[in-house]
């Protein structure tokens, strides 16, 4: 009740901060803009009492709410239990509200010094609004007789929840949907910045305030899908990193677009140019946040994932359509109806400049964000073409993004050796020898030492180009400044990073194995014994398994258990880094030797009077034996006894008759087998077993039954076969060589990303400072003449 | 100029050719029996278990093998590279990821189980006292 209650305050807080702001915009007065800012924190203040009384609410096991007790259980350790916090649709709408209620209040300070408050606030204010409205939809505060009406009678306490899906019971469940929230929320600033400056007829200066929340945006959505990433692969057992999953997919589409709008806004600030460019890609990679929103969440994708996407039900459905409706709507109106006001720039771009590369890096960029989209769309864009939806396969990505990572490579090293507006061309090529010889013996010895296809060693070649020309800029930037040195860093970090994917991806040996239990194997040149499991808690089970490589011993011990939850088996892997490579074990099954019981066992199906071959015998179905008295037995409560005769023909020629019978007592049938001697002695022979029967009354000649013959020498043999052997542990071994180059590789884009906000902060710091201070010169002033110390232009992300 | 814009657009032109036929190959449809049967590509077969006729794994092969029904009553042997999937016993349907064989079996390389609205809440579950 409070609950609900909170979230349609917020959501009507919300809507009348909006609506000061505007009426401030269209008359400005001191009042209005009081009472805008003040509605705006009370909005923010009801989310967070709203997320509290939900944490409260979860903490103390309410069960009776729907919510809670959908993703929670008493089980669950602190951690994990307020992480089921956002475990739901619900929960995690909620923590975006938070998000972008939190960045709200920052934001509110930071452009009312900017001079961008009213628009900006309005802007972002209708973001916040949209997601109340979905919480105000969604609500997680119903009640389970509400959820379940008829079903389930008001005032009923479960007594527990329904726990927490296993899949997510892991320490990156506490922080990396936070992270990846706080990103998603953050791509809503650049949006509000982008429709400001288009309400204001402002065209370029919005962008100086709007970069360091786009750099920072990109940072932690970066880092999120990095730590998705390495979740997937650490724990989930799903074989690599990526998997060009739809979720997965929805989060790099709009880090794609903001690096990409982080290109152009740079050069932007140097050139003046690419004014409508960046205004559409401010605006896009909030966009690719709704629509990979609908995509994930609106249950379109339906059953062509592996992920299981439960259907939320039309209203989601049409609440994200109606967002992507307004906020595509807002921003191409005003985008159109600006359009021929936007200033042009009458400067010719050179090929030889740096701009050009930058705006090539940013269309390459965007490229890869369209085939992403369009790979992770392809159910919808199946359905409209054929009317049925399928998914593309995994292949579609790899091929696509091959050529363009080329692309991108080449000009991450490109655009740091190009001047800005003009190089010349003799300088320019002088400056690629070094790069590029490096980067041509690379692939070349990649590709003498490995088989590679053609595109796989330019792909290198364009990384290691990349690469190198970033480290000797970077050398230079940083012996001047190591300030700006953000860009070339995170251009090492993505090179070294491709370099990684092509390493752990083609380079990649995988086994399925069967590893009996102490018996050594070797596979990929790893001696591998299965030395048994033991119960690590909670029901879990740890499979040891011995490695001996190059005289170096480990033991991995992945884990596989029951989930009550999923009812089913889970599995997760061990890896064991071996610097250069990873060795990496997902368990799959646990087999026993072989299965006695059905070993050794034939069915038949025989029609009266036909005969078959059952294994080693042949079987005849003679005839049903009925006893006459069956139906006053029957009628009397007394056992019943049916049967069908048959006659079994024996390997040696010897045929023996058998009457295998069902017993009925008291409704209930069990089986009463027959046995055949194999030999006089007796001793090992054939169980007949009598199956279902389907007698015909009017055509005997249709009637048939099912008969089971048991070869109890075939059976005797497989356990004494089994007796000697252990278990058998079915795994998929693989070694990933140089994978933990993709992991450096991210880590040192992401330092880069953080070099650079330091940079662009102090900068903006600066820049403030010297609008209230005229005399002092504003730092963009200074423009390139710095940095251009010994001829080479620094790297700026 | 019109040199530079004409450059673009025959760029942004194959660029969306190599997209599309890049997306219409890889699209890996949704096939039965007979369908697979036909096109000897990368499809994905929709069926069910036909648990009477059991399923097997080969620790020699590290295969999983079993039979599969699709909705018209044809049936077909899958042979599945690795071991029997989550929730294998308890799918309401599978969907086998792969190719139709010239030895006359679907060789699958994944095999997806639709277990029956597993996540779904019911009335009823509330009341279980787990």
């Amino acid at each position: 009740m409070i609950g609900s209650i909170l979230v349609k305050v917020a959501f009507i807080a919300c809507l009348a901060s909006v609506a000061s702001y505007l009426q401030h915009r269209r008359r400005p007065s001191p009042n209005l803009l009081f009472y805008a800012r003040a509605l705006y924190l009370i909005t923010v203040v009801t989310i967070l009492a709203t997320a509290g009384y939900l944490l409260s609410l979860i903490l103390t096991h309410q069960f009776q709410y729907t919510y809670v007790w959908s993703y929670s259980s008493r089980e669950l350790s602190l951690p994990l239990l307020i992480s089921t916090f956002y475990a739901g649709q619900e929960g995690s709408f909620m923590l975006w509200t938070i998000y972008t209620g939190l960045i709200g209040v920052f934001l509110l300070r930071h452009s009312s010094r900017k001079g961008y408050e009213p628009e900006v606030m309005a802007v972002y204010g209708l973001i916040q609004l949209a997601l109340l409205v979905m919480l105000i939809a969604k609500n997680p505060f119903k009640l389970v007789w509400d959820s379940f009406p008829g079903q389930v009678e008001a005032g009923f306490l479960p007594a527990n929840g329904r726990g927490l899906n296993p899949l997510l019971q892991n320490y990156w469940m506490v922080i990396h949907p936070q992270v990846l929230f706080s990103g998603f929320a953050s791509m809503g600033v650049p949006y509000a910045y982008a429709v400001a400056a288009l309400l204001k007829r402002d065209y370029t200066r919005w962008i100086r305030p709007a970069t360091p929340w786009l750099v920072f945006g990109a940072t932690i959505l970066g880092t999120g899908i990095m730590m998705g990433g390495f979740w997937a692969y650490e724990t989930l057992g799903w074989g690599g990193y990526w998997g060009w999953d739809p979720v997965e997919n929805s989060s790099l589409v709009p880090w794609l677009v903001a690096i990409a709008g982080i290109h152009t806004i740079l050069a932007q600030r140097k050139t003046g140019g690419f004014v409508r460019t960046n205004l559409v890609l401010g605006m896009s990679c909030f966009f690719m946040v709704v629509y990979s929103t609908f995509l994930t969440r609106s249950g379109v994708l339906g059953d062509t994932s592996v992920h299981s996407f439960v259907d939320p039900g039309m209203m989601v459905y049409w609440l994200l359509v109606g967002m992507i409706v307004v906020f595509l709507g807002l921003g191409m109106t005003l985008l159109v109806m600006r359009w021929k006001e936007i200033p042009k720039p009458k400067s010719q771009h050179s090929y030889s400049s740096r701009e050009f590369a930058l705006a090539l890096g940013s269309a390459a960029l965007v490229a890869t964000a369209l085939l992403v989209t369009a790979g992770t769309s392809s159910p919808l864009i199946t359905d409209l073409l054929y009317g049925k939806k399928s998914a593309v396969d995994i292949t579609y990505y790899t091929t696509t993004t091959l050529p363009i990572g080329v692309l991108i490579g080449l000009l991450t090293g490109i655009g740091q050796l190009l001047w800005w507006s003009r190089s010349k061309w003799t300088e320019f090529l002088r400056s690629l020898a070094v790069p590029a010889s490096v980067a041509l013996a690379t692939a070349v010895v990649v590709a003498w030492l490995v088989p590679l296809g053609f595109l796989t060693a330019l792909f290198i070649f364009g990384a290691a180009f990349g690469l190198s020309a970033n480290i000797m800029v970077g050398w230079r930037i940083v012996k001047g400044n190591p300030k700006f040195a953000g860009g070339a860093v995170a251009h090492i970090g993505l090179a070294v990073m491709f370099l990684g994917f092509v390493a752990s991806s083609k380079f990649d040996e995988k086994r399925t194995i069967s590893l009996e239990q102490g018996k050594p194997q070797s596979v990929m040149g790893y001696q591998m014994t299965y030395t048994g499991y033991h119960p690590i808690g909670n029901d879990k089970y740890a499979f040891r398994v011995h490695v001996l490589h190059e005289g170096r011993e480990f033991t991995v011990a992945p884990i596989m258990y029951y989930s009550a939850y999923t009812d089913g088996l889970m599995r997760n892997p061990d890896v064991r880094n071996l610097i250069s490579r990873d060795f990496y074990l997902a368990p799959l099954s646990l087999e026993q030797p072989s299965n006695i019981a059905e070993a050794g066992t034939h069915k038949v199906q025989l029609k009266l009077g036909e005969t078959k071959k059952a294994g080693t015998v042949d079987v005849r179905f003679v005839d049903f034996e009925f006893p006459s008295d069956q139906r006053e037995k029957m009628l009397a409560g007394q056992d019943v006894e049916i049967g069908a005769r048959v006659q079994v023909r024996l390997p040696n020629g010897a045929t023996m008759e058998a009457v295998p019978k069902k017993i009925m007592h008291q409704g209930q049938m069990t089986d009463k087998p027959a046995t055949v001697a194999s030999d006089a002695t007796g001793s090992e022979g054939y169980e007949v077993t009598l199956g279902t029967m389907h007698p015909d009354q009017e055509n005997r000649e249709n009637s048939s039954v099912e008969i089971s013959v048991k070869d109890l020498a075939a059976v005797a043999a497989a356990a004494r076969d089994a007796a000697g052997k252990g278990d058998i542990l079915v795994a998929e071994a693989s070694v990933k060589p140089y994978i933990n180059l993709v992991w450096s590789g991210v880590i040192i884009l992401l330092v880069g990303f953080l070099i650079t906000i330091v940079r662009r902060s102090q900068e903006a710091t600066a820049a403030a400072e010297a609008a209230r201070n005229p005399d002092r010169v504003e730092p963009e002033a200074r423009d390139v003449a710095p940095e251009l110390a010994d001829g080479v232009q620094s790297g700026i992300a | 100029m019109k040199l530079k814009v004409i450059i673009a657009s025959v760029v942004i032109i194959l660029f969306i050719i190599f997209g599309s036929v890049s997306f219409l190959q890889s699209n890996v449809e949704y096939t039965d029996v007979t369908g697979a049967m036909q096109k000897h590509k990368k499809v994905q077969l929709k069926g069910q278990w036909i648990k009477d006729k059991g399923s097997s794994f080969d620790p020699a092969t590290t295969q999983f093998t079993f039979f599969l029904v699709d909705d018209s009553g044809k049936e077909c042997k899958v042979v599945l590279d690795g071991a029997a999937p989550n929730n294998f016993e308890l799918a309401t349907s599978v969907v086998a990821k792969g190719r139709f064989t010239d030895e006359g079996y679907f060789h699958a390389s994944e095999v997806l189980t639709k277990c029956p609205s597993k996540y779904e809440a019911q009335g009823s579950d509330v009341k279980k006292q787990s």
